[in-house]
């Protein structure tokens, strides 16, 4: 089983329904705004798990591991002396446009200089076999706990799928996160901050506190004092925090610092922070590293600061920013994808060959007008993978979130998220745009 | 070289009792080339543990938290500093140079920019005393129309405001010209409140002016706070819990 080649893992593993069925009654969920009203949705779950070869997963894993401690390298130079910028490796407007950098970290150093502690790399693979990444998601990334549920119900569902094949057994998620929280601790427990159940990934919140061990905790239990991160018990003492995992961006994690309207944060946390009396996972200001328009630049930063070659490549992507790239961009616009640097989730996404003539040259003259707002790459034909839909098998885009967790020393979870687009035309998979997900087998 | 003593005060009062208060001050002068801080006293009421840590712009924050009722918190300091105008720092961030929240302008800023930056040519010095005099002319000193969350764009559509406003319009349009600029807020011409007046950078170091008194600044001049924008420099921040309904905020400064 080891010479597995995927195209031919095309049977469904377990019943669909059934399984479906579980997730439901689990509560598994993921909310989504649309217009302003907040929906629930079921993150459908499909049968035909994915299969990635042994050989194919070292060379991934070793890939992701450089790139991520590069991209932690690149956080601290910039939190600090600034050198690839001095260097002239990355044009400085580049890193101070950029709504991910916050001045107001600046000169702060985390426990052991980890930044991004835990890392969502999206990676295609193309139709040759090659793998790109797609991109960096460095400040939250979210999706870990879906296929570790999902494994548990096939599990369930299908007894002998793990005997009979040789996949890597992926329930030791919660101990890497543990691991790597209890190496950014400062000393006290560890705690999971959740903006609370109306937020887009809480069953993974509470999934996951659940499952390393740690308290999960909103905002109106924590205060800082004397700048130390307390949570308040109910016996009205306090116990100390030593490591916060908070799941709620930046810009409302302390009020004082930050937003000043957020209510969902923590008054003086960066005061707590800055002073080393806690962790936080992910640092504060990391957006810096995992903006669109950065991630040209993140082969660069390898060969800067790690003097090495690439492993994995990126989508071949373009800077209207230089002129040489805009000119390629004016002309070649209807065969690229065109990305907004500052949207996520697959908003701010538009392909090229879908606009009209007129489309077109409207959009040229947007970029023409802020060439630094948008990155160009060249569509990459990545391959289908087999999902089930009513009883048939079709062949639908699919990517990989895989999971890179920075403590000690930095290791790729052996699973990741593999999200699909239902829609046969769509190249777009995120989870808010209605994709589907499956299991991810890393054979042994 | 001047000595000054100074003294600032602020009294917090709020119409009903409130509790899981938590502040941060930044009112303790930070000690720099221009300025040596020869002694400081703060005091806070109602009595309550602080720390103190140096934010990213290199302002001294006290941070705390009462976690009972009250109805007030008072704080003031003392101190004397020495200030001597002369000197200068001279340690740039890069951020300095980006429009930020309050600064970014609007297309009526933006619009106003490109037809004053033809009319004149000069060294960063020469452009912001330039600007300087074209917004005392242009903008109305005015109390009341402005308040602490009025953008540059905005108080610039309104040609009025305050010495924040004036401060916010003019790092603007330096870092709209390429030159860095920062906001500071201080205490200057002992008129009972706070004062904001803004820096730039020379090329080789930071350099004071007041637009609102559109004058250079000098030994009577002394800084509390540094930042990008008013944002960063907010004297006092705090987030606290009850059900007041109005919270009523005097100031007293002094400056001799």
């Amino acid at each position: 089983m080891t010479q597995q080649n995927n195209k031919q893992f095309t049977k469904p593993v377990g019943n669909a329904d059934e399984i479906n069925e579980l997730l439901r009654r689990y509560g598994v969920k993921f909310g989504i705004y649309k217009n302003g009203v907040f929906n629930e949705q079921f993150f459908p779950f499909d049968p035909i798990p994915r299969v990635i070869s042994s050989e194919d997963f070292k060379s991934i894993e070793k890939g992701l591991v450089q790139r991520v401690n590069a991209l932690n390298e690149f956080l601290f130079d910039i939190y600090h002396d600034k050198n690839i910028v001095k260097d002239g490796i990355i044009p400085e407007n580049f890193i101070y446009i950029s709504k991910g950098y916050l001045a107001q970290c600046e000169g702060i150093t985390p426990r052991n200089k980890i930044y991004s502690h835990i890392s969502g790399i999206d990676l295609v693979q193309a139709k040759d076999g090659e793998w790109y990444i797609l991109e960096d998601n460095l400040r939250i990334p979210s999706g870990a706990s879906y296929p570790l549920i999902a494994r548990e119900l096939t599990r369930i569902a299908a007894p002998h799928a793990s005997s009979e094949n040789e996949i890597i057994d992926n329930r030791n998620y919660a101990r890497l996160l543990k691991e790597t929280m209890e190496y950014a601790n400062c000393g006290g427990i560890s705690a999971i901050l959740t903006p609370g159940r109306y937020n887009a990934a809480y069953f993974e919140h509470s999934y996951l506190a659940e499952h390393t061990g740690s308290v999960l905790v909103q905002n109106d239990e924590l205060f800082v004092e004397d700048n130390i991160l307390y949570q308040r018990t109910y016996s009205g003492g306090k116990t100390r925090i030593g490591v916060l995992y908070r799941r709620i961006a930046d810009e409302y994690l302390d009020p004082l610092t930050f937003l000043p309207e957020s209510l969902i944060g923590i008054p003086n946390l960066m005061e707590a922070y800055r002073s080393g009396n806690v962790g936080i996972i992910n640092a504060p200001g990391n957006g810096v590293a995992d903006d669109k328009g950065i991630y040209y630049f993140v082969p660069k930063m390898i060969k800067y600061y790690l003097g090495e070659e690439p492993i994995l490549k990126n989508a071949p992507t373009y800077l209207p920013f230089y002129e040489d790239d805009m000119k390629y961009v004016m002309e070649k616009i209807d065969k690229l994808v065109i990305k907004d640097v500052a949207e996520a989730g697959g908003y701010g996404v538009v392909f090229g060959r879908n606009l009209t003539k007129e489309k077109l040259e409207e959009f040229r003259k947007t970029i023409i007008a802020e060439p630094r707002r948008f990155i160009a790459q060249e569509v990459i034909d990545f391959l289908d993978l087999p999902i089930l839909e009513e009883g048939e098998t079709v062949m639908r885009k699919a990517d990989l979130r895989a999971f890179v967790l920075s403590g000690e020393t930095t290791k790729v979870w052996a699973s990741g998220l593999t999200r699909f687009s239902r829609n046969p035309d769509s190249f777009v998979v995120n989870s808010s745009q209605g994709g589907g997900f499956k299991d991810t087998w890393v054979l042994k | 070289m001047k000595k000054l003593n100074f003294s600032f005060s602020t009294k917090l009062t709020f119409d009903d009792y409130v509790h899981d208060h938590s502040f941060a001050l930044r009112i303790i002068p930070p000690d720099t080339e221009a300025q040596k801080i020869l002694s400081c006293s703060l005091n806070i009421s109602p009595t309550v543990s602080t720390k103190q840590t140096v934010d990213a712009f290199g302002n001294n924050v006290t941070a705390g938290y009462i976690h009972g009722d009250h109805r007030f918190l008072d704080f003031d300091i003392k101190g004397t500093a020495e200030v001597d105008s002369t000197k200068h720092s001279s340690s740039l961030m890069p951020c300095y140079l980006y429009q930020s929240e309050f600064t970014a302008p609007d297309d009526g800023l933006i619009k106003f920019y490109s037809e004053l930056k033809d009319k004149y040519n000069g060294n960063a010095p020469e452009k912001a005393v330039y600007f300087s005099d074209i917004l005392s002319d242009l903008i109305e000193y005015k109390k009341g129309v402005t308040t602490t969350a009025t953008t540059a764009a905005e108080a610039f559509a309104l040609r009025a405001g305050v010495c924040q406003d004036f401060s916010h319009i003019l790092i603007s349009l330096l870092r709209m010209d390429g030159i860095p600029a920062r906001y500071i807020a201080g205490l200057a011409f002992c008129d009972g409140e706070t004062h904001s007046w803004v820096e730039y950078w020379t090329g080789d170091h930071w350099e004071g002016i007041d637009p609102a008194n559109n004058c250079p600044v000098n030994d009577d001049y002394l800084v509390i706070s540094m930042g990008r924008d008013f944002r960063d420099c907010a004297i006092d921040r705090g987030v606290m819990f009850g059900r007041y309904t109005q919270q009523l905020q005097l100031v007293r400064s002094l400056l001799t």
